[in-house]
């Protein structure tokens, strides 16, 4: 398909002057400033999307520092205190044989945002032909981050369930550290940025727009 | 192909500037930065300070775990602990709170709370769960910030923050203490005692004791304290009085102290009080221990002061009138040259002298300078035979070189001192033990053993046994003598004689036949013949009893004059010789001579009262004239008989005496003596009577 569509010469949208609105689909003329059906903001995908996407990703890898240098959890257990980073709790884990969570904590806290990182950042490399990669896997790679970047917050979910849960005041108490908010500061930053990536983008690299006046 | 519109330029695009072109996104990652940046710096300043604390170990300590409190309020945390380079002691370093650490003095106390069980109670029982922690008692002094502390090894005793006094007991031994033993006031519990130490310059004990506030203003030069043992047992008129105290007071011992008499003064912090057995010592020493309204006096020795102390006793005449204050050296100045002397200042009681207490200084030095004018001098002496130590004394010398109080403006009043005699001990015992070596203390030994050996032998030897056996055998035999029939028998003959002689005067008496006078007249010549020659007889006889007597005196002069021993080998001498005399023929027969003599008697009278021939009175007559004048003859003998018989009776009582009045063998020879004698004095009666009327004899008169 892909290679029939490059021998057929596909249109884009783009190519045609046109822009489609990003929430309902309709085609609008180049100039339109809104959607004449749902109101929303119409812009030409253009390098400022890509802007706000390496913003947001730096400033998710920024927090994401602190989330791993400071303790994700406060665990006081008969009057012990310990404080656990993230790796430090993965490395506990597995310390005590429980591989299989410690591989499931490793890789959603390391693995996915560290991934979702390198995805994000090669994305947008590749918007800007840094780096080569045919669109077609550039959208799947799309969609996957689009789905994981969901899940990543399942730390943020434990440290927030076990804090409520488990308030047994002297005997065992769990507290949220300051890495929790950066953790879950770092997948927010990081989804927004996948949301501020535009995945006409993708398509536009492969078929650059004409210029300006070249149709009708 | 006229296509007018002007072919593609190729034209550059004015490119946009890359400031406007900039997202407002990019604010979100400058402020991320900027907050994480500021968490991390926040977070930095957290961390606080790090302190060491040097432990001898660190048992418990965790590092990471164990926090580190002051007041119970968590202010840090143990980062790590490891050993000094030389493995001699443990370094646990903890990070502290800024302001904490900020405000550490140099004399910051940590130690490790443990739990604890004690006699005093249960103490860091929170530690079980938690583990053990550091506690840190200290002054809080804004900016000193030490950071180098050493740890004690034990909690002190004062609970942090306890506000009292703390002062210094000194006792002989505390045997009866334990560490954080209560003290009491009244049965009420105001403060603790803590670890005694042992004093190396002295003998005894001293340990730190805490008052707590407000208690401690009941503390005052007048308090003692003295032990409590929580059990008291006393034995009175009422019983005996058991009292327990606390199971705590019983099992740690404890103090109690009071004010023990009025007008004490307030005390310093680290007031020295002596601590006393009990309640009583502590209470009289209020009357021996303090001097009061000291006056200084000073006294400047050139001699050695060697002994003499602080504190050393100062006596006057031998009573304790004060006590040594202080020694120094000072340089004199003198003409020629400059000399160190010794200055001992004196603090004197006046109270002691028999001062007025009131009589202030002046009235002391006053006193004293009377007294050096009329001869008190101070001299070192020794408080005993046989210690080293010094006491100044304060005497009165018959005639001494004059001087005078001497009285300086910025020391006290001198007293002149002499010489003292102080015996040179050292030398003293040299010779004293020389002297003792040079005893013959062998020579003495040998001596004295073979003197025992000889008393030995000497004891051991058979004839000292059997010498008390001899003795009773001696005395057996004596008694033997004596209690045989025939000296027993002996007065009871002699009294049956006298008995028939009376029978026969009496029968005379009672015969009336003056008819047949002459018959008997007739029988009297011829028994007047047998009387004369029966007379002759007695006289024999008599002359035998002499010689015994006679033997028997120079036997008891004999043994007057001898010594016990010899005495005794004389007396049995002399009564084997009476034993032999008696047992002789002779002598059994005098008695029976004489009863034979007086049968004859009888039946002549008999025969002459039943004669009745009054012609042959005459002859009769003539012829018992011639009877009379034999008896008479014999008789005359008599006399000197009985008073020898009774010479040797006192002779013999007075020997018998002498060897004892008490024993049943004089008391039975006693009584044998005085028999004889009454038998001495019957026959010298007859005697007489027959001498001064013969004629009673033959007419019953």
């Amino acid at each position: 398909m892909e290679d029939a569509g490059h021998a057929t010469q596909i249109l884009t949208a783009h190519a045609a002057g046109l822009a489609g609105c990003t929430s309902c689909g309709k085609v609008h003329p180049g100039g339109a400033a809104r959607c004449l059906r749902c109101g929303t903001p119409l812009s030409p995908p253009d390098g400022r999307s890509l802007q706000k996407v390496w913003a947001w990703l730096i400033a998710g890898l920024i927090v994401y520092i602190p989330a791993n240098v400071f303790p994700m959890l406060q665990t006081t257990n008969l009057g012990r205190t310990t404080d656990n980073t993230i790796v430090g709790g993965v490395v506990d884990l597995a310390e005590h044989g429980d591989y299989g969570v410690a591989v499931i904590v490793f890789v959603a806290s390391v693995v996915i945002p560290l991934g979702k990182f390198a995805a994000i950042a090669y994305l947008a490399l590749s918007i800007s032909r840094t780096v080569r990669l045919n669109a077609d896997r550039r959208h799947v790679l799309f969609v996957i981050v689009e789905f994981i970047g969901r899940w990543s917050m399942i730390d943020v979910f434990v440290v927030a369930i076990l804090s409520s849960l488990v308030t047994l005041d002297f005997t065992a108490t769990v507290k949220p550290g300051i890495a929790a908010v950066s953790f879950a500061l770092s997948v927010a930053f990081t989804m927004v940025s996948a949301l501020s990536f535009d995945p006409r983008l993708i398509w536009d690299v492969e078929y650059p727009p004409r210029a300006k006046g070249s149709e009708t | 192909m006229s296509d007018s519109r002007p072919g593609d330029m190729e034209i550059e695009r004015r490119k946009p500037s890359f400031w406007r072109n900039l997202s407002l996104a990019w604010l979100i990652p400058i402020a991320a930065l900027l907050v994480t940046l500021f968490v991390a710096w926040q977070t930095w300043l957290d961390r606080g300070q790090t302190i060491e604390i040097s432990f001898e170990n660190a048992g418990g300590i965790v590092a990471g775990e164990t926090t580190l409190r002051y007041r119970d309020v968590i202010v840090g945390n143990v980062e790590s602990v490891a050993f000094v380079p030389d493995l001699s002691s443990v370094v646990v370093t903890a990070r502290l709170d800024r302001t904490i650490a900020d405000s550490l003095p140099e004399d910051a106390q940590f130690w490790v709370v443990r739990p604890e069980v004690s006699t005093s109670g249960v103490s860091g029982l929170t530690t079980v769960l938690s583990g053990v922690y550091l506690e840190a008692d200290f002054e809080p002094s804004p900016g000193a910030a030490f950071d180098r502390f050493t740890g004690r090894e034990d909690a002190p005793l004062v609970e942090p923050g306890a506000v009292g006094t703390r002062i210094t007991l000194r006792a002989i031994d505390a045997g009866q203490l334990s560490v954080g033993a209560p003290i009491f006031h009244k049965g009420i519990e105001v403060g603790k005692i803590e670890r005694p130490e042992l004093l190396f310059t002295r003998d005894g004990v001293v340990f730190d004791a805490f008052i707590r506030e407000p208690y401690d203003e009941l503390l005052t030069s007048a308090t003692r304290f003295w032990l409590t043992s929580g059990l008291s047992l006393s034995l009175g008129t009422g019983g005996l009085d058991v009292s327990v105290g606390s199971l705590a007071n019983v099992v740690r011992g404890g103090l109690t102290f009071d004010t023990v008499f009025s007008g004490g003064e307030p005390i310093m912090e680290g007031q020295v009080f002596e601590l006393y057995e009990n309640e009583d010592s502590a209470r009289s020493s209020a009357f021996e221990d303090p001097f009061e309204n000291t006056v200084e006096m000073s006294v400047e020795f050139e001699e050695s002061v060697s002994g003499l102390a602080q504190g050393s006793a100062v006596t006057l005449r031998g009573v304790r009138i004060g006590t040594v204050a202080a020694i120094n050296a000072r340089v004199r100045e003198t003409d020629e040259r400059r000399e160190v002397r010794l200055r001992a200042t004196l603090s004197i009681d006046p109270g002691r002298i028999g001062l007025p207490a009131d009589v202030g200084e002046e009235g002391v030095i006053d006193f004293f300078s009377e007294a050096v004018r009329n001869g008190l001098r101070a001299r070192l002496g020794l408080q005993s035979m046989f210690s080293q130590s010094l006491v100044v004394e304060l005497v009165n010398l018959p005639d001494p070189e004059p001087a005078a109080l001497v009285t300086l403006p910025d020391t006290p009043p001198l007293i002149p001192s002499v010489e003292s005699e102080l015996p040179d001990i050292g030398a003293t015992a040299e010779g004293l033990l020389t002297r003792i070596d040079n005893l013959p203390v062998e020579e003495l030994l040998d001596q004295t053993i073979s003197t025992l050996a000889t008393i030995e032998s000497f004891v051991a030897d058979d004839a000292l046994r059997d010498a008390p056996g001899e003795f009773v055998a001696l005395l057996a035999d004596a008694r033997g003598v004596v209690g045989s029939d025939e000296v027993q028998a002996l007065p009871g003959e002699i009294s049956g004689v006298v008995t028939d002689l009376r029978a026969v005067t009496e029968t005379l008496r009672q015969a009336e036949t003056v008819a047949n006078l002459v018959e008997a007249l007739n029988s009297v010549q011829t028994a007047a013949q047998s009387v004369t020659d029966f007379a002759g007889d007695i006289s024999g006889a008599a002359g035998e009893f002499t010689d015994l007597i006679t033997r028997l005196n120079a036997l008891t002069e004999k043994a007057n004059q001898l010594e016990i021993e010899e005495f005794l080998a004389s007396a049995r001498e002399l009564l084997d010789s009476a034993d032999a005399l008696i047992d002789t023929e002779e002598a059994r027969a005098i008695p029976q001579s004489v009863t034979a003599a007086l049968d004859e008697a009888r039946g002549a009278l008999e025969e002459l009262r039943e004669g009745g021939a009054v012609e042959n009175v005459n002859a009769a007559t003539a012829s018992a004239q011639e009877a009379a004048d034999a008896i008479r003859d014999a008789v005359e003998t008599l006399p000197d008989l009985s008073v020898r018989l009774q010479r040797l009776v006192r002779e013999a009582e007075r020997v018998v005496a002498s060897y004892g009045s008490e024993s049943t063998f004089s008391r039975e020879t006693l009584n044998s003596l005085r028999e004889v004698q009454a038998a001495a004095e019957a026959l010298s009666k007859l005697a007489r009577a027959i001498e001064r009327n013969p004629n009673s004899l033959l007419f019953g008169r």
